[in-house]
């Protein structure tokens, strides 16, 4: 018998099966697609922060121990590929002659590298000028000296004569945050800066100038053992995390006390992990919503069905059947549906997965295809289940053969609905938003040094508890306007229905369960592609922005430290083809107090036409006004908040800050007054800097030397414009563009390819938006199709069978257009707001996709109109043929 | 769709007898195509004059129904022709009575009344009050505001009549009425339709496999696979007519 029966369902009720089979396909391939994607992700967050790292491990030689020794426990340490000893010692100071002029520096460090070093870590030292061995000078060190290759430098020894070197090249020192680390500081201390000069010898040199030292004043040199380690890392960070922290705890706790392990690796790995909790996060809050949607369609698409489907469990009922056995019916359609939405839906994830992800494969390895292939049969087995068999046990046990029989009958308002469920979970939604802004959006907290990683996942449940309430009320409004909004309805109705309006507008009033379940799943549809296409934008855009905000603009040209090149040098640049614009910024060295600043000089009236101010980088005004005043006040200047607080300024005060003078090559003390606050700036670093006027700093110092010039493309062909830029400007100057730095920079969840997730996520929110108004009107008229065919043999012309499904379209559509639409923007706000923590630098205001947000009003509109076509055109036929059809 | 392909249908004719209200001339209604074509109606000539009281039987699957749809103008023939001479508006003065329900779920009892004369352009208030009173006429005006699936099955059939009632046809024509019904309320629907075609001065076809019924109407024809036979001579049939 099930077989018979399942054989005249496909055969009688294909086109709702498919429905059915359809939507939980949409949720399967959506949960499936998004996961795998993640799990993915979390493979190439492991394997980003590992390319991050130049040096994993500085293994620290405690006093007293041998270095040649902790080398050799190094080296048979776990997982340990190459090993280097490394040497630190403190200088009291550089100088150097040059120019006419001696420049002397403070404090340093002297480091000696073996031959060997720059081939086994590679990332670790950067030539910017000169030849890539002898005697190196980090960058801002050849600035302060003003030296550069082929030029002496006096090192000072304490308590020993100074010896002089030839510096052979200028280099950069690109983690010389973590080169220069308080090894076995404590978790949570306050990370040392970087010593501000930098001199690197070959180990052989060093050791004839520092041993000595060494002797004398042991506590001014210590040696650190460099390991690279085997990066065949588990796939996720964390278990990355745990098993690089336990190698370098076997490698202390084998040293006995003469190594303490600086691991870097595990630094990184340690941030990674953080990222991968906001990945899951990010999952939840994108992925989730959209399963839902995919299951409540399905449940809608089967709703549809269900006056038909309780007249044929009446019939049964009648003939005999027994509760038991129509169960089993039951459950062999939901089985089917389940089966087939599945296999479609896992197809569909690996289709995806090709075209997106450039893999089919659900997740990085065996175990993750494994997990994802059962998860997604249990998804599609529980939302068959639960769409299907849920309510035909549910009218099993609530309705009598009669009131089976019935299509449509009054029903009271639902339960929910006589308590404001609706208006509760809003008011609970703000609730948690508030507690949730209490803790500034933080919703991943992994302690440094800490295994556990705690997830703030209470922070999802305002925006569920939003998108859930703000559905509800959209049921309740539609309730509201075809119940007793029924007249108001009818007089909306006249200019398409005429002396029907009212009877149309009645029609739709005892359809008004359906037709809300509909305008509640298409508002639902629709905010959730609003707000995540809004999210996504906004993220693009933050993510563009912290790219734009390391490289400065599309293409900087950055001039070599010791030379002076004046904004003049625009002209060439601006020459070369591609070239939009040329914005020349300086950038200088100022002490406040004993602090060592940068200091960018900018043109204020025209830096906006080269780079991209956002509000969100100033305090105290906007990025616009800032720099009117800066333009306005030429002695103005722009502080980090640090500076602000730690020398207690209020605007306006005097703020004098030594510059160097271009003439004397002295520092020389310049005038400024404090106007604002600036967090971040295109070029300059995270820490402390400031920002000022060009003009003024050319003039008080007598130099317009430009540090960098910010070139705009456009953002079109930013590789070709630089490559052209550097072969006119020849190897001396730096010449980077934004696609390299947006490849290299931000966190490892910036890093994650989330371009093919937002295809993918848009695609489905497109799909469910366009499914939710034009499948379950089709559903809904074709089931209603009898009705149009009585009222044809009425004698109801077309064009008044057309009122009857344009009301219909015009209600749903309207309805759901304007709710979703609301209840999109409200939640896109809170989506970036409670995701604060995912964004870098943090957005000023929501980047809104129209074009996108266009296309899915249109695609909805076509959908609907399509249905609407297509059923004006079914009513158009013959009644009678229609009847007998049915 | 052969059915919509034969527009053979005609309203008002210059020159014809008077109360003629419809005719059918060698007319053949086949369903589907090919192999698979059931010839519902073949050959059939008949004439329906004003007044009469009519009972078409047959057995189920005779075409009955077919023939009363094609008299009605809610099917087309696929062969021959329908012309309802004395007619203007074959809409408004035909009135059919459907095998089966045939409300509106979703319309209540006095807008499914009222729905044929909105159809037909009349102004809302209008055709509300007509629709009041034709419930009212029927003793069911307490059905008014209840909607379909909260009758009965003899509650829904008189319904349809008053649907038919306040429409004021000329022709109405009933297919299988009293079918799904006990002998009681089949009693009653016939009942209401006779004294409705009485009060309009309308012609009554009905369609019926039960005796009872046919011998309430005093006139039968008889269908038999899609042919009208013996009583239903075209000729006799057309005399009948007349001497009604």
């Amino acid at each position: 018998m099930i077989w018979r029966w399942i054989s005249g369902l496909v055969r009688h009720r294909g086109v709702r099966l498919g429905a059915t089979a359809g939507g939980i396909a949409i949720a399967v391939a959506l949960l499936v697609s998004l996961g795998s994607f993640l799990a993915a992700a979390q493979g190439s967050m492991t394997a980003r922060a590992a390319r991050s790292v130049a040096v994993d491990w500085q293994v620290e030689v405690q006093p007293g121990a041998k270095p040649a020794s902790v080398r050799d426990l190094v080296r048979n340490g776990p997982g340990v590929l190459r090993s280097d000893a490394v040497g630190f010692a403190r200088t009291t100071g550089m100088s150097a002659s040059g120019g006419g002029s001696a420049q002397t520096t403070g404090p340093g460090v002297v480091l000696g590298l073996p031959s060997t070093y720059r081939g086994d870590f590679p990332g670790a030292v950067r030539t910017l000028a000169g030849s890539d061995h002898g005697v190196a000078l980090a960058q801002q060190t050849a600035a302060n000296l003003h030296a550069k290759p082929g030029d002496l430098v006096q090192i000072g020894r304490a308590g020993l004569p100074p010896v002089s070197v030839r510096v052979t090249e200028v280099v950069d020192l690109p983690q010389a945050d973590s080169l220069f680390q308080k090894v076995g500081a404590p978790a949570g201390a306050q990370p040392s800066a970087p010593p501000d000069n930098v001199l690197i010898l070959d180990s052989r040199a060093w050791h004839a100038l520092f041993d000595p030292l060494s002797a004398a004043r042991p506590d001014l040199v210590t040696t650190q053992i460099h390991a690279a380690l085997n990066r065949s890392l588990p796939a996720d960070p964390a278990t990355a995390y745990t098993q690089v922290v336990g190698a370098a705890h076997n490698v202390e706790a084998r040293s006995a006390g003469t190594a303490v392990v600086g691991n870097n690796l595990g630094a990184a790995l340690d941030a990674a992990r953080s990222d991968a909790a906001y990945a899951r996060v990010l999952f939840l809050f994108l992925g989730l919503p959209g399963a839902v949607l995919a299951s409540l369609l399905t449940a809608v698409a089967v709703a549809a069905g269900a006056p038909r489907r309780r007249r044929e469990q009446a019939l049964l009922r009648a003939r005999g059947a027994t509760g038991r056995q129509l169960l089993r019916l039951a459950a062999a359609e939901a089985l089917l549906v389940g089966a087939a939405g599945t296999i479609v839906g896992a197809v569909a994830a690996a289709l995806i997965g090709v075209t997106a992800f450039g893999s089919a494969r659900f997740g990085a390895s065996g175990a993750d295809a494994t997990g994802w292939t059962v998860a997604a049969v249990l998804a599609g087995l529980a939302i068959a289940g639960l769409t299907v068999l849920a309510p035909a046990w549910r009218d099993l046990r609530g309705t009598t053969v009669a009131s089976g029989r019935a299509a449509l009958t009054r029903r009271a308002r639902p339960a929910w609905s006589r308590y404001g469920l609706d208006v509760l979970l809003l008011a609970a939604a703000a609730v948690v938003f508030w507690l949730t802004s209490r803790t500034g959006y933080q919703l991943v907290l992994a302690p440094e040094g800490v295994p556990a990683i705690s997830v703030s996942y209470w922070a999802f449940a305002s925006p569920a508890l939003f998108w859930l309430g703000s559905g509800l009320l959209a049921w309740r409004l539609a309730d509201l306007l075809l119940g007793p909004g029924r007249r108001l309805l009818g007089r909306g109705l006249r200019p398409f229905a005429g002396s029907l309006a009212n009877v149309v507008a009645g029609s739709l009033s005892r359809q008004r369960r359906l037709l809300a379940h509909a305008i509640v799943l298409l508002a639902l549809a629709l905010s959730f592609a609003a707000s995540t296409a809004t999210f996504n934008a906004t993220y693009r855009t933050q993510a563009e922005a912290d790219a734009q905000l390391t490289n400065g603009a599309d293409v900087t040209v950055t001039e070599s430290p010791g030379t002076s090149v004046g904004p003049a040098a625009a002209g060439t640049i601006a020459a070369t083809p591609g070239v939009r614009s040329v914005e020349p910024v300086q950038h200088r060295f100022a002490y406040v107090g004993a602090d060592l600043q940068d200091l960018y000089g900018v043109r204020p009236d025209s830096i906006t036409s080269a780079t991209a101010l956002q509000d969100a980088y100033f305090q105290g005004g906007t990025a616009r006004a800032l720099m009117q005043r800066l333009a306005a006040q030429p002695d103005a200047i722009l502080v980090s908040a640090e500076t602000v607080k730690d020398f207690q300024l209020s605007p306006g005060d005097l703020l004098n800050l030594r510059l160097q003078d271009g003439r004397t090559k002295q520092f020389t003390t310049v005038a400024f007054h404090y106007a604002g606050v600036v967090k971040e700036f295109p070029t300059a670093p995270k820490d402390s800097f400031f920002v000022a006027n060009a003009a003024y700093v050319a003039q008080r110092t007598g130099s317009d030397a430009v540090g960098a010039f910010l070139v705009d493309t456009g953002g079109q062909n930013t590789t070709a414009v630089a490559s052209r830029l550097q072969a006119r400007l020849g190897p001396a100057t730096t010449v980077t563009d934004i696609a390299h730095t947006r490849a290299t920079v931000g966190s490892s969840l910036t890093a994650v390819d989330l371009a093919g997730l937002t295809r993918v996520e848009l695609g489905f929110a497109l799909v469910l938006a366009a499914a939710a108004g034009g499948l379950v009107l089709a559903l809904g008229l074709a089931e209603r199709r009898r009705s149009f065919a009585i009222a044809g043999a009425l004698g109801a012309t077309p064009r008044q069978l057309r009122s009857f499904v344009l009301g219909e379209v015009l209600v749903l559509g309207a309805g759901g257009l304007v709710t979703g639409g609301l209840a999109g923007w409200a939640l896109s706000h809170m989506l970036v707001t409670v995701l604060t923590g995912v964004f870098d630098p943090p957005p000023a205001a929501l980047t809104v996709p129209w074009s996108y947000l266009a296309a899915v009003g249109a695609t909805t509109v076509a959908a609907l109109a399509a249905v609407a076509a297509v059923t004006v055109r079914i009513a158009r036929r013959s009644p009678i043929a229609v009847l007998r059809e049915l | 769709m052969t059915g919509d392909t034969a527009p053979a249908v005609r309203l008002g004719r210059a020159e014809h007898e008077p109360g003629m209200l419809a005719e059918c001339r060698d007319v053949a209604r086949t369903y589907g195509r090919g192999p698979t074509a059931v010839v519902a109606v073949h050959g059939v000539t008949c004439r329906i004059r004003r007044g009469i009281r009519l009972a078409v039987t047959g057995p189920s699957g005779s075409g009955k129904s077919t023939l009363l749809h094609l008299l009605a103008g809610i099917d087309r023939p696929t062969a021959g022709t329908v012309e309802w001479p004395d007619l203007r508006d074959r809409a408004t003065e035909v009135g059919v009575v459907f095998q089966g329900p045939s409300l509106l779920p979703a319309l209540d009892v006095t807008e499914n009344v009222a729905l044929p004369l909105l159809l037909a352009g009349e102004p809302e208030d209008e055709a509300f009050r007509r629709a009041r009173s034709a419930l009212s006429r029927l003793a069911i005006d307490d059905l008014a505001g209840k909607l379909p699936d909260e009758l009965s099955g003899g509650q829904a059939q008189r319904v349809a009549v008053a649907r038919v009632l306040a429409a004021r046809p000329l022709l109405i024509v009933a297919d299988e009425p009293t079918g799904q019904l006990d002998h009681e309320s089949a009693e009653r629907v016939m009942t209401v339709l006779t004294a409705t075609a009485d009060e309009l001065g309308a012609a009554l076809v009905v369609a019926t496999h039960d005796p009872f019924v046919a011998a309430r109407l005093g006139q039968e024809w008889t269908m038999r696979d899609g042919r009208l036979h013996g009583a239903a001579d075209p000729d006799r049939a057309e005399r009948n007519g007349e001497a009604k």
